[in-house]
């Protein structure tokens, strides 16, 4: 057939010079399409192999993530300054398929880095099918130039973003820190990979995301932490804890809690002894909550400052006497209450006020339900399931009620601005940001306050808090520290809550120093007008400057 | 052969010469953008070295210290003028020259 029809056409190129032409170009195709064909039909054969085959020839090689690490914004405080950065450092691994000698390599490379694995570098550098070991992630300059000069095959480099911190402790609690793939796992930084973002990339690759910028302002929380270890070494107390909270607009300048952590290195959660006391406890502050007190009282307009309150006799609390340490053995007005911090006078207040509206106006303050912060929640207030007497006369000097440093701050900071509430923030409000929460107090019952607070620093317990020329006014509260259900006399947390200018309260300073003990300075005492009180007076004189408050011409003789 | 076969031939030979150079080109610019973007990546890692720097060498903690060598304190209410000082103590200038 295909003879018949090769003679034929044959016959008629003989006849035909064209058609000729035209059969040999179809050949030509032909060809091509056959050896385009036999191509595909090895390949299609070689792939059935593949499929077939016995998958134990196959080896998947375990290599190196697709994102190795995440690039983050940087975080500066509310000037620019630089609080935590991406840099980008070698990070060292190991290719088994090419090490030469496990043991060398472990032994070598613990000489230049002795914080490695030994035992678990061994065991995954024996792993027949991997091709990716890390060996020590975010190696300084120097050490990576170490470990290279050792000369050991199957060890490379591999540059990765790693976090790094050029203030090294300061605001450690508040900024968090990242694991080793920079990602937050605390404080600041864990807000940013939930809220702000950040990118999966292969290698350093820096993000173009614009810097997170803080309500902290460094300068002040070195001030505060500084002051703060002062103390805990003048007073031998164990801890410390220091807020300073724009009043209008609830920003954090400073949260300071000594002993701190090392964002670098990021603490234990059991470590007790580097807990956040300023968001992550909570605790009885004492009389600092006669503020609160205070408020309530001249909110309900049945008290005047000047009203008399008859304090002369002890109050029973349940099973408990309470009686006013250094009673002044006659009736006080309600400001002496507060300036002669007079438990029984308070508690009396309170009894008055009755524990419905006690309990309302503590919820409007916001220290009875949780809050949390960009830095995560803060540690949920200790409160009563009820209000009987005992909880009632308690509540009015601070004790039954414990709160952490930083929500109870924000409650008197509220109280101090006008009457509105403000909830603290770790992030810069635009200036002139009003963060008006819901009303609190009155204004003028907001100004009684501050009368009262600059008059308790005047004549009251807060004298060696004051500083000339800013008008601080405050408020002490020595709380006893519970022990095994009973209170220990001389085991206390001292706070001072002060605030200043007071003729118009711009800035709020919280101090609080756990178990001090009493030196020859205090004359033995352990009491918050002898510890606590000075150190928000030194924390102030040296940051109102920084803040930009111009201190009244008091006392001027003449220029220094 | 025919003239338009031969003119087919020679556009074509002549493309092959002008897309090789192209193509000679285009991997140079990409050599080119490479390396810039190479020299800008190693800078920004650079820049970000030095901030960090900057930042460890300027922290509050070192800067106290270094004005506290220079005699430098927080200001007080002393080192303030009431408005109804004379002007000379103001300026510091000495009114009776």
């Amino acid at each position: 057939m295909y003879r018949s029809i090769a003679d034929d056409q044959g016959r008629k190129a003989e006849r035909d010079p064209r058609a000729a032409t035209g059969r040999g170009l179809r050949l030509r195709m032909l060809g091509v399409i056959v050896g385009i064909a036999a191509a595909f039909a090895v390949v299609s054969a070689r792939l059935v192999v593949l499929a077939v085959r016995d998958s134990g020839d196959l080896v998947i090689a375990k290599a190196d993530p697709v994102a190795t690490s995440f690039a983050r914004p940087d975080m500066v405080d509310r000037n620019g300054r630089l609080v935590a950065t991406d840099v980008a450092l070698r990070s060292l691994y190991a290719d088994p398929s090419v090490v030469l000698s496990r043991d060398e390599l472990v032994e070598k490379v613990s000489s230049v880095i002795p914080d490695i694995d030994g035992g678990g570098l061994r065991r995954a550098l024996a792993e027949p099918d991997r091709r990716f070991v890390w060996v020590k992630r975010g190696l300084t300059p120097s050490v990576a130039q170490r470990v290279h000069d050792l000369g050991v095959p199957g060890l490379d480099f591999k540059k990765e973003l790693r976090r790094a911190y050029p203030l090294g402790l300061l605001a450690g609690h508040v900024v968090g820190g990242v694991n080793a793939d920079n990602r937050g796992t605390a404080g600041l930084e864990r807000f940013i990979d939930r809220a702000v973002g950040v990118e999966g990339v292969h290698g350093a690759t820096y993000t173009s995301s614009a810097p997170v910028t803080l309500a902290l302002d460094i300068g002040v929380e070195h001030t505060v932490e500084d002051e703060l270890a002062l103390a805990m070494r003048s007073y031998g107390a164990k801890a410390a804890a220091g807020i300073v909270m724009d009043i209008d607009s609830g920003e954090v300048l400073a949260a300071a809690s000594l002993p701190g952590a090392d964002p670098g290195s990021p603490a234990d959660d059991s470590d007790q002894e580097r807990l956040d006391r300023v968001a992550g406890g909570t605790y009885e502050l004492g009389s600092v909550m006669k503020l609160v007190t205070l408020g309530m009282v001249l909110e309900g307009g049945t008290r005047a400052l000047d009203s008399i309150v008859d304090v002369r006799e002890p109050l029973m609390a349940g099973s408990r006497r309470i009686e006013d340490e250094h009673a002044a053995g006659r009736p006080l007005t309600v400001a002496e209450v507060f300036t002669h911090s007079s438990n029984v006078g308070a508690a009396m207040l309170a009894l008055e006020a009755g524990p419905e509206r006690q309990k309302a106006f503590l919820e409007s303050v916001g220290l009875w339900s949780p809050i949390a912060t960009e830095q995560g929640p803060v540690k949920a207030p200790s409160v009563p399931d009820r209000l009987g007497r005992a909880e009632e006369i308690t509540l009015a000097y601070g004790h039954g009620i414990a709160v952490a440093p930083l929500q109870f701050a924000a409650a008197a900071a509220s109280l101090l601005n006008g009457g509105t509430r403000v909830t603290p923030t770790y992030l810069k409000q635009a200036p002139g940001t009003a963060r008006a929460g819901p009303r609190v107090v009155s204004e003028e019952t907001s100004r009684a306050l501050a009368q009262l607070m600059r008059l308790n620093v005047e004549t009251g317990t807060g004298k060696r808090a004051d500083v000339p020329g800013y008008e601080v006014g405050g408020k002490t509260g020595t709380a006893e520290i519970a022990i095994d259900g009973r209170y220990a006399e001389k085991s206390v947390i001292s706070s001072f809550v002060a605030a200043f200018p007071m003729s118009a309260p711009r800035y709020l300073v919280m101090v609080s120093l756990f178990e001090p003990k009493g030196t020859a300075e205090t004359r033995g005492e352990v009491l918050a007008s002898t510890n606590a009180a000075p150190t928000a007076g030194r924390v102030i004189a040296r940051i109102a400057p920084q803040l930009g408050v111009m201190p009244k011409a008091s006392a001027v003789a003449g220029l220094e | 052969m025919r003239l338009d076969v031969v003119a087919a031939l020679f556009m074509t030979i002549a493309s092959a010469f002008v897309l090789y150079g192209l193509s000679y080109d285009t991997r140079l610019v990409e050599e080119r953008v490479h390396a810039r973007e190479e020299l800008a990546a190693r800078l920004r890692s650079d820049i970000a070295v030095l901030k960090a720097e900057r930042a460890h060498l300027a922290r509050p903690e070192r800067i106290e210290t270094l004005a506290r060598a220079q005699g430098m304190r927080p200001a007080t209410d002393r080192q303030l003028a009431q408005d109804t000082a004379p002007a000379g103590i103001i300026t510091g200038s000495n009114p009776s020259q």
